[in-house]
């Protein structure tokens, strides 16, 4: 069997309704709502303990739903077994079984099913050589490296065909190379298999790359969906804004008053921003340049210089906050030197800072 | 000293003794181990020798003090092999089949705890206590009718359940179900040996199988219970999660995922309830008195006959009486070995 032959279940859209779950008094997830499409990959973003496994853990059917609804395709399936919702799941562990061969943990779902013998063989096969793991179907998990570890479990969710996907921060146990390598895999064989696939991580470049949309979730409470550009340029308040990018967006803290935003010596023009006492400018650090003192926005002491290889990262020390600017790679500049930093003030995003909120222009 | 030995100013490598250390170290242990194997060398030769050559006094060197024959052998397996047979034939079988029932039952109940939360409420419990104590009282002493106090207290249980379980909502754990059962050994067995003997005494049922059965895989769970429980926690959830996405169900979880993981928990823990159960005597004193009497009865009887206490028998029964724990050990052993769960999580 061709190693790109799609396997192709029938992918289904999930649809959640107001999902909630309490452990005792602790309310874990919060009105959670998302309409997921057949065959799109959706990833959960968030910091630890934002509720996004919770979430996942909800879809599979391992924890129960407190109240809402949840939709695989056209079917109900709040209450129903996680063996009947027809989805497969790779475990951040990736939950191997230690005593079954490579062969055994990826055929384990099919002899669960009772697949004819020489079916098995061959859906093993397919979904082994789907994952370059062909050669090494005899061994045991503990022969494996890591990476070995995580294709089996990645054959063994693909070779059920499965019309969902639920992946739990698969790649965290990777290094750094290896994880790089596998996301692109992770990415071609999803838009191979068009499996609709729900994939939960806490590090915002896998989002970024992966996700047909992303849902960034703080606190059990879905913060934004979107695609990647969209949560990226467009976030829709100050958590968001902090979250994504790496370095994340700068702040400054001032006061928005007719039109116009104060912040300690510092007056810029807000055309069309309703009144707030306490409000956020944020500007990205790839938006902004280094300039001659007095060329720019305001002027600042720089901190420290961080080269990075593809660019140089220059921190500016603004009241008691660091604004980092991103210059070229050859870009160079002393430290405790005063330089000046330029952004484009009509592309800066303004919050209110005490709810976070998104202040738009009202017309 | 030579030029190539480290001078004593150098550190030596990891795991290398000096060589007084070593001297120290091996006539430690060859002292130790002599201490331990004595007994059983002194036991073996014993059971070779005759009832005057042990008279004499302790003599240790066959041929030499003295002059080995299979008197005892002979005593205990022509003329006395219906005895010896027959202990040997209840112990296995009261062993073997209380091990069996304690380890079953055991891990099912280990394994339960270990999966699913428990939230029993405190009141409950208590009030059925005490229906069971006031049924109890009422049939023993006022002679009221079996059936219709048992059918008063059901009714007042439900009833019960119904005004006060709702009131009263302190619920206990699974940690205090393990410690009320690991607590069910606090009692040393002479205690509750009296009480056990009675009640199978009012059931006619002293002197057979099953009541020393019964009375061994009882006496035997807590300890399958706690040793099984830790053993189940420390298998991966996620293991078992997966395998249900898989599309397994309990049962099939449990004999594909979780028995062969826990095959080597099961195997020490086999063991060691076969042991207690191998060995115990007081319970078995109690409970039989010919037919269903064990192996250390047997030995034990050798001690108060009235030709006084029969050392050369009784070295063939103990030896006798040792191979098949040791056989089991060596067979058991193997499974008992650590590493099982490499590779099931992370790297």
């Amino acid at each position: 069997m061709n190693a790109e032959a799609p396997i192709i279940g029938s992918p289904m859209g999930i649809s959640i309704h107001d999902m909630n779950k309490f452990y005792g008094a602790f309310h874990a997830l919060k009105d959670f709502s998302l309409e997921i499409e057949p065959g799109e990959f959706l990833v959960l973003l968030g910091p630890s303990g934002c509720g996004k496994s919770t979430a996942l853990r909800m879809i599979a059917g391992l924890e129960s739903i407190s109240s809402g609804t949840l939709m695989i395709g056209e079917n109900d399936v709040t209450e129903v077994l996680p063996k009947y919702r027809d989805i497969a799941m790779v475990f951040q562990s990736y939950a191997l079984y230690p005593h079954k061969t490579v062969a055994e943990n990826i055929g384990f779902p099919l002899k669960v099913a009772k697949t004819p013998k020489a079916e098995m063989e061959a859906q093993i096969n397919a979904a082994a050589a789907q994952v370059e793991l062909d050669h090494l179907l005899e061994r045991l998990p503990g022969q494996l490296s890591g990476g070995q570890r995580q294709r089996v479990a990645l054959a063994r969710a693909i070779v059920r065909r499965p019309s969902v996907f639920l992946m739990d921060e698969p790649l965290s146990n990777l290094d750094a190379k290896l994880r790089g390598n596998m996301r692109a895999e992770l990415k071609h064989m999803q838009s191979t298999l068009g499996i609709t696939t729900i994939y939960v991580t806490h590090d915002q470049i896998e989002a970024m790359t992966l996700a047909h949309r992303v849902a960034i979730m703080k606190d059990g409470v879905l913060q934004q969906l979107g695609t990647p550009k969209e949560v990226y340029s467009d976030p829709a308040n100050l958590f968001v804004a902090g979250f994504m990018g790496s370095p994340p967006m700068n702040f400054i803290e001032g006061t928005l008053k007719a039109g116009t935003f104060n912040a300690s010596g510092l007056q810029l023009s807000a055309e069309g921003l309703a009144d707030t006492d306490a409000s956020t400018m944020g500007f990205r650090p790839e938006d902004a340049q280094v300039v001659a003192p007095g060329q720019g926005i305001f002027d600042a002491t720089v901190f420290t210089v961080e080269m990075t290889g593809d660019q140089t990262l220059v921190t500016f020390r603004f009241g008691d906050r660091p604004i980092v600017v991103k210059a070229p790679k050859d870009f160079d500049i002393s430290p405790n030197t005063i330089a000046g930093v330029a952004f484009d003030v009509a592309g800066a995003c303004f919050f209110a800072t005490s709810s976070g909120s998104r202040l738009r222009v009202t017309v | 000293m030579s030029p190539q030995s480290p001078s004593i100013f150098e550190p030596r490598k990891i795991g290398e003794m000096a060589p007084a250390t070593k001297v120290l170290l091996y006539t430690v242990l060859i002292g130790w181990s002599v201490f331990v194997i004595f007994p059983i060398y002194w036991l073996l030769i014993t059971s070779f020798k005759t009832p005057a050559a042990v008279n004499e006094g302790p003599f240790f060197i066959p041929w030499v003090d003295f002059q080995p024959t299979l008197h005892a052998w002979k005593d205990l397996f022509i003329y006395d092999a219906a005895d010896t047979f027959r202990a040997y034939f209840n112990s296995i079988v009261i062993a073997a089949s209380a091990t069996f029932l304690s380890v079953l039952v055991g891990s099912m109940a280990a394994y339960s705890l270990s999966r699913i939360e428990f939230a029993p409420n405190l009141i409950t419990i208590l009030y059925f206590i005490a229906l069971l104590i006031g049924a109890g009282v009422a049939i023993g002493v006022y002679g009221t009718d079996l059936w219709l106090t048992l059918a008063v207290a059901v009714a007042l249980f439900f009833m019960l359940a119904r005004a006060v379980g709702r009131l009263y909502t302190v619920r206990l754990a699974n940690g205090d179900i393990l410690f009320w059962i690991i607590s069910q050994r606090i009692l040393a067995p002479i205690v509750v040996v009296v009480p056990i003997y009675m009640m199978f005494q009012s059931v006619r049922m002293l002197d057979t199988h099953f009541a020393i059965i019964v009375t061994y895989a009882v006496v035997n769970l807590p300890i399958v219970v706690w040793l099984m429980f830790d053993f189940f926690n420390s298998i991966p959830r996620d293991l078992e999660e997966s395998a249900q996405l898989d599309g397994a169900t309990m049962v099939m979880t449990f004999r594909e995922i979780v028995l062969p993981l826990s095959r080597a928990g099961l195997a020490a823990t086999t063991l060691l309830v076969m042991i207690f159960s191998w060995n115990e005597y007081l319970f078995a004193l109690f409970l039989s008195t010919s037919k269903a009497q064990t192996l250390p009865i047997l030995v034990a009887a050798m001690n108060a006959g009235e030709r006084g206490i029969l050392w050369w028998t009784m070295s063939v029964a103990i030896i006798i009486m040792i191979i098949p724990v040791v056989v089991l050990a060596v067979v058991l052993q193997k499974y008992i070995s650590k590493g099982l769960l490499v590779g099931a999580v992370k790297g």
